[in-house]
């Protein structure tokens, strides 16, 4: 590149529209599932989520814009073991001290402000992963290092896991992707694949004897009962039922946008149950699009991924397609029932401001490993 | 677009260098994956929408309508009044309290449960222990109606406490509240006048959706109104708003009782049952004989409307229930058990508990003395049925008002295969009588004989036109299935006529019998008897009158008159003289019928009276159901008579009726009220029996003044023989000879 002629960059204009599109669509479905429990909750104040929500978007936009266009990603790889170690230590302490909300303790509060570390975490994983595997280079598939970076993903995933089984998921399987990448093997991961589907079809078996020997926290243990055996469990399908019900109810097109009648219904309707509400509203047809417009977005990644000028670039957005496709994935598996409640958010449009602006920045650093493909004359 | 070619070698030779191939690989694998993933749950989605669509509307659609908390608004029900005015049945509004324990528990740091407690026990006076589990024991519901028929006092009172504890917890700075306790409306049915008319009135369910009797039942459809609603939906700032579709409420009824004549009539029956013979049941009847009006109506089976089912101890007390349950139990197993065998008395216990056979004696407890006697029940009306053998052989012009039959004292009839005698009241006979001579003693020889002349078929059609047979049509319920009490016109032999002309063996009910007289009285017309005379909307208008409604013509005018004047002449100097009242024209037909069986010599004596004889506007019929007397003394016309006086007395002047002469002071109505003998006296029915003997003679003394009653009753007395006369069996076939009763009628 020693060129004189002046360096052409390229900018994935289209991942940053799609995202700030889906952003504000986001908040408009927000809007719609929220205002009555936050007219009921809040004083009357119905756009109480909004604008709570509106203020991380605006925060969460501009800080993908600078990351993408001012910083540059490699600070990270130099930054990866302090940026792994406080969002680690920042986990403890949430563990020791912090907030509790539906029974798990998940929340800090840091100068006025609640944040949730363990969305934290999966940035730190993600680049730690992608800097070891970077820095071992031609050695990344010798058993040791693999073992090591399973390390780098696994225990935090753990240690989330025990208040947090939802987002240790997550990061447990971002780990086990990244690695994949990594790993000439095809085997292993194929056994794994066919362990967790063996899993999830003895889901209730491996539930009863994890009761038993009290491996996994009741309301753990409570949900994937109610999973499989819904009329057993009332009280604790309510919200799944409810969920189904505003998808089935939705029909091919909905009922239109605000004309939800289960948001009155459902407790949280803003969070983990969103999707249920877009279909509710805007029918197959909106969820379809919907998953499209992540598709697109994953697509953009990997086409990025492909063409990033270095591997830790490539691994890093990999990383970050994973985080996304994966909360995208479980979150519409739990809407449809098709895997146990866990609360997972759905990436851009539930409520949660760490989760949202984590995830701006996660698309700023991607665009900004776009921003570093030189197009050539 | 030149350089492209360059630019995709230059983008491949990097990509090798920055990703291994295998690299790749696995990246397109794992976006492979995803996409499987996303396509999988597409899927998901769409068998959902598919399978799903309508049951899961369906169930949304109900979800939401409970979550929006619509919520009842009663409508009430139409008040029942007298033919003035007079409100005899209506509904108050009293309120429910609602206890919402979700709301109580609705703060997360339960800031409500103790303040709201307190102010129930505070402010209602309720129990703590009783309020605190109601609320804890519900903690899910939203709707524990912990608390009914409060006034409205009551309400306000609660409701200005709560806002005021509530004002003090708000200046102190705590966050305890009063919550979750609101007030539903409700009606409570109330007669105010109690047992009066209760037989006319009938009573409503406590929801006052439906009637148990009366006009209540009756015009139930009438009386009710259509519940309103109150929806709770969204507006545009998501606030709950609330539409109130008002409810509409039932329409008022104006009946043609007359509160006045209605309570004389109650006050004289229970005169007669508590402080004079007494009987198994006595009744009457007050119509307008005018349009079919009734004004009163009643008799000694009284209840208190405001508590139908509160039933009096000491007539039924639970060894008695019981009796009345196991009977009823036997029947109820029967019906339940068609193809089993059905049980006997002893073994009822083994079937129903204790409980069930109280239950079912209750019942039949309550329905005896709900029971409208006056229209449920029939009997055989004995002479005072004379009249419209009379009338139909004077119509047919099978006698003439001067046509005369000799009486002596007896008609035999032979069938063939017996003799049949059956005896005059008289036993000597009454020589030779004309029609006018024949009603004023009830001569039987004399009826009979125009029977006779009148021939079966035409007997027959008298006795339908005057109604016997057929249901009036009263706007009660449970009028009496009058089909089969006649004779058909193939089945009915010489001697059933016979019988028949002077009102035995065949039965009637006192409203067909009230509704022939007034036929009769007023020409020949034949009303419908009714209770109701107007129906008003709730705003008061009326809105339907009710017109007499003329079902037939009966009879001529000049037979009626004819009837009239030989009614009047009863009175004057025949067997009703003590129906007599100073200074009016009264006419009326004494009866007295033996039961059925006629082993048990019980009788049953009636009255039935009509003035001013020129223009007759009341009409008062009584009935005195075997009386506390053993045998024969029960067949005193009297007793019925002395009933009907009382009651026609005070209807009189209760409706202003011109007297035709000076009428005596001390009959006054003025003079009654302020003796304070007016009222309504409850009933009890208890302390007769002892002075029952002291009654009877006093009664018999009494007839002394009246010679030809007592001369009656002298000849009845005689007339117990052991002569094989007549029987009559319990079917209506032939009698048989043997069976032998002898059957009378003064």
């Amino acid at each position: 590149m020693a060129q004189k002629r002046k360096v052409r960059r390229f900018y994935d204009y289209s991942l940053l529209f799609v995202v700030i599109f889906l952003t504000g669509f986001g908040l408009v479905m927000l809007y719609s599932a929220s205002s009555y429990s936050a007219f009921m909750e809040h004083h009357g104040d119905a756009m109480f989520y909004l604008k709570r929500q509106a203020i991380f978007s605006v925060i969460g936009i501009v800080g993908m814009l600078v990351v993408s266009k001012v910083l540059d990603y490699h600070l990270l790889q130099r930054f990866n073991m302090p940026i792994y170690f406080v969002s680690g230590i920042f986990v403890i302490l949430t563990a020791i001290i912090g907030l509790s909300s539906h029974g798990s303790t998940r929340w800090l509060r840091i100068g006025g402000i609640n944040f949730q570390p363990s969305e934290l975490m999966k940035i730190g994983v993600i680049v730690m992963l992608s800097s070891r595997i970077v820095r071992n280079g031609n050695n990344a598939n010798k058993k040791n290092n693999i073992i090591y970076c399973l390390a780098v993903g696994l225990l935090p995933a753990a240690f989330i896991g025990l208040s947090n089984l939802s987002t240790g998921i997550i990061i447990a399987g971002i780990t086990v992707a990244m690695i994949f990448i990594v790993c000439r093997n095809y085997v292993v991961f194929a056994a794994l694949g066919g362990l967790v589907g063996i899993c999830y079809i003895y889901a209730y078996q491996i539930a009863q004897f994890c009761n038993k020997f009290n491996l996994l926290k009741d309301y753990q243990c409570k949900r994937i009962f109610a999973w499989k055996d819904p009329a057993s469990f009332e009280d604790a399908t309510f919200q799944t039922l409810q969920g189904l019900y505003a998808i089935g109810s939705g029909g091919i097109f909905g009922k239109g946008l605000g004309e939800s009648v289960q948001k009155f219904l459902m407790p949280e309707a803003q969070n983990d149950m969103i999707f249920t509400i877009i279909c509710e509203e805007l029918g197959l047809f909106g969820a379809v699009s919907l998953v499209i417009l992540y598709l697109i977005i994953i697509s953009r990644m990997l086409e990025i991924a492909w063409n990033a000028p270095d591997m830790f670039g490539s691994l890093l957005v990999f990383g970050i397609m994973c985080h996304i496709s994966l909360q995208v994935i479980l979150n519409i598996a739990v809407a449809t029932n098709s895997i146990p409640n866990t609360g997972i958010t759905l990436p851009f449009i539930s409520y949660g401001g760490t989760s949202l602006i984590l995830l701006l920045l996660e698309i700023g650093v991607c665009l900004c490993v776009s921003n570093r493909t030189v197009l050539e004359r | 677009m030149k350089k492209s070619q360059n630019i995709e070698d230059d983008a491949y030779r990097r990509r090798a260098k920055v990703l291994p191939q295998y690299m790749q690989n696995k990246l397109a694998v794992t976006y492979f994956v995803i996409m499987l993933a996303f396509l999988a749950l597409i899927v998901v989605i769409y068998r959902l929408v598919k399978n799903k669509n309508e049951e899961y509307n369906h169930i949304v659609l109900s979800q939401r309508q409970a979550s929006y908390g619509s919520r009842t608004i009663p409508y009430r029900r139409g008040d029942i009044m007298d033919r003035n005015g007079t409100v005899l049945a209506t509904s108050q509004k009293v309120y429910s309290l609602i206890l919402d324990p979700k709301v109580i528990y609705s703060s997360k740091s339960n800031d409500y449960e103790k303040s709201t407690i307190d102010a129930l026990v505070e402010g209602m006076g309720y129990d703590r222990d009783e309020v605190t589990a109601a609320i804890q024991k519900n903690r899910e519901s939203s709707y524990v109606s912990y608390a009914q028929e409060l006034s409205y006092d009551q309400k306000a009172a609660f409701q200005s406490y709560i806002e005021k504890k509530n004002q003090e917890y708000k200046k102190q700075y705590l966050p305890d509240r009063i919550k979750g306790i609101w007030f539903e409306d409700n009606y409570k049915r109330y007669y105010p006048y109690k047992s009066l008319g209760c037989n006319i009135i009938g009573f409503s369910n406590k929801q006052g959706t439906d009637g148990n009797g009366g006009v209540e039942q009756y015009y139930n459809d009438t009386l009710i109104g259509t519940n309103g609603r109150e929806y709770g939906y969204l507006n545009e700032d998501v606030k709950l708003q609330s539409v109130i579709r008002e409810p509409s409420n039932g329409n008022s009824i104006v009946t043609t009782m007359n509160t006045n004549i209605q309570s004389s009539l109650e006050k004289y029956l229970a005169q007669w049952q508590n402080d004079d013979v007494g009987s198994k049941i006595a009744a009457a009847i007050v119509m307008n004989p005018k349009n079919g009006e009734i004004l009163a109506m009643g008799s000694t089976n009284r209840f208190d409307l405001n508590n139908p089912r509160e039933l009096d101890p000491a007539l039924y007390p639970d060894s008695y229930l019981r009796e009345l349950g196991i009977t009823e139990a036997r029947r109820a197993y029967r019906r339940e058990n068609p193809d089993k065998d059905p049980i006997t008395d002893e073994q009822v216990p083994d079937v129903y508990t204790e409980k069930e056979i109280l239950a079912y004696g209750r019942q039949v407890a309550w329905n005896s003395v709900w029971r409208n006697y006056i229209i449920s029940d029939t009997y055989e009306p004995g002479s005072t049925a004379k009249p419209f053998t009379i009338a139909g052989a004077l119509e047919e012009a099978a006698i003439s008002p001067g046509t005369t039959f000799n009486c002596e004292g007896y008609v035999e009839l032979n069938d063939g295969y017996n003799v049949w005698r059956i005896k005059c009241n008289r036993h000597d006979g009454h020589g030779v009588l004309d029609a006018t001579q024949s009603l004023m003693y009830s001569c039987n020889v004399y009826l009979m004989r125009a029977a006779f002349a009148e021939g079966i078929s035409n007997f027959i059609k008298y006795q339908h036109l005057f109604g016997f047979g057929e249901k009036t049509g009263v706007d009660l319920p449970a009028e009496a299935d009058a089909t089969g009490l006649l004779y058909d016109e193939d089945k009915m032999g010489r001697t059933d006529l016979a019988t028949n002309s002077f009102g035995q063996n065949f039965n009637v009910s006192m409203i067909q019998m009230a509704a022939a007289y007034c036929s009769i009285l007023n020409g020949g017309s034949y009303y419908r008897p009714h209770v109701v005379k107007q129906i008003l909307n709730p705003n008061g208008t009326v809105i339907e009158d009710v017109r007499p409604e003329l079902l037939r013509v009966t009879a001529s005018k000049s037979t009626c008159d004819f009837i009239k004047k030989a009614l009047f002449e009863t009175v004057e100097e025949g067997t009703g003289k003590l129906a007599k009242i100073q200074g009016y024209h009264v006419g009326g037909k004494t009866g007295t019928a033996e039961k059925l069986p006629r082993k048990a010599k019980n009788y049953l004596v009636s009255f039935c009276g009509f003035a001013p004889i020129e223009d007759p506007q009341v009409l008062v019929y009584v009935v005195v159901d075997t009386p506390n007397l053993p045998g024969e003394e029960q067949a005193t016309a009297s007793f019925a008579t002395k009933i009907e006086q009382k009651i026609m007395n005070d209807a009189l002047q209760f409706l202003n009726v011109a007297a035709q002469g000076e009428t005596d002071p001390e009959n006054s109505i003025n003079k009654l009220i302020g003796s304070g003998s007016e009222g309504i006296s409850s009933q009890s029915m208890g302390g007769s029996q002892d002075e029952e003997g002291e009654d009877a003679s006093a009664e018999s003394s009494e007839e002394g003044d009246n010679a030809s009653t007592e001369e009656e009753s002298r000849a009845f007395l005689e007339n117990i023989d052991d002569e094989k006369v007549d029987s009559f069996d319990d079917s209506y076939e032939l009698p048989e000879p043997d069976s032998g009763a002898s059957q009378e009628s003064e």
